[in-house]
């Protein structure tokens, strides 16, 4: 799909907002500045994603863990964002195992649709961030439907890759 | 990330921890740029140039951020090349 590794681009406003909170208020950051640092972001992001893939190929691995990012930061000589990396590592996890801690308090899917639906409404609102809701989102199928495709709408705006499965990402994901 | 052709596939966690790292990276950039440049009210194109050339660790993104060169110098630095070739 793309032709040479600048082509790729982030979307503007992200890179703009991130922008924007680095530098002092009522700073005006030139058309051009802004393109080139999204272009070198990007740049960044395949750079950065060959190292770790590098480092998994090494331990013989398919998949790129997050321990290949974090040596391919050093690698980069980016030690600085090791360590914020680590803070977000573990905020992640924690994350995580909040979720998984609410499905097992969840009652099965095909339960009552209208206490699935309230429970579902509460987990979405709290968690942007993940697509995981949808799993029981789905289920409610009945009555809630008006509701429920809105609330599915909410999880693919949500921008990550909401993957029933846990862990792999084996395609779709940009 | 995927569209790097020997990977093959991405934990979430990588996949998050990137996409952070990409955050603090265009951080890290736009502020050293400005602290670097001499226009204080504005972050110029030029800043980002001086930045990238000047630091090792930028040494990847050298053909993505160029100086900028005038048309007639880029074409002289283009003869001159030639004629260096020839010899």
């Amino acid at each position: 799909m793309a032709e040479r590794p600048e082509d790729l681009n982030l979307p503007n406003a992200v890179v703009t907002r991130i922008i924007k909170d680095a530098i002092p208020e009522g700073v005006n950051v030139s058309k051009e500045a802004r393109l080139a640092i999204s272009k070198a972001a990007s740049v960044f992001v395949l750079y950065a994603t060959s190292i770790s893939n590098n480092f998994a190929v090494k331990g013989k691995r398919k998949t790129i863990n997050a321990q290949d990012v974090l040596s391919a930061m050093e690698n980069m000589e980016f030690e600085q964002f090791i360590e914020p990396l680590q803070q977000c590592q573990e905020a992640f996890r924690q994350e995580k195992i909040d979720k998984k801690k609410e499905r097992v308090s969840k009652p099965a899917p095909s339960a009552t649709i209208n206490e699935a639906g309230d429970e579902d409404v509460q987990e979405v609102s709290d968690e942007e961030e993940s697509g995981e809701g949808r799993q029981s989102t789905s289920a409610a199928d009945g009555s809630k439907e008006d509701f429920v495709s809105t609330v599915n709408e909410n999880n693919d705006a949500a921008g990550s890759s909401g993957d029933s499965s846990v862990e792999m990402i084996e395609d779709g994901a940009d | 990330m995927k569209s790097s052709p020997e990977v093959s596939s991405i934990s979430q966690e990588a996949l998050h921890l990137t996409g952070k790292a990409t955050e603090l990276f265009i951080q890290a950039l736009a502020r050293f740029s400005y602290q670097q440049g001499e226009d204080k009210s504005a972050l110029n194109y030029r800043d980002l140039a001086e930045v990238v050339n000047s630091e090792e660790t930028l040494q990847f993104l050298h053909d993505i951020v160029p100086h900028k060169v005038k048309a007639k110098d880029y074409l002289k630095m283009l003869r001159d090349a030639d004629a260096s070739e020839e010899q």
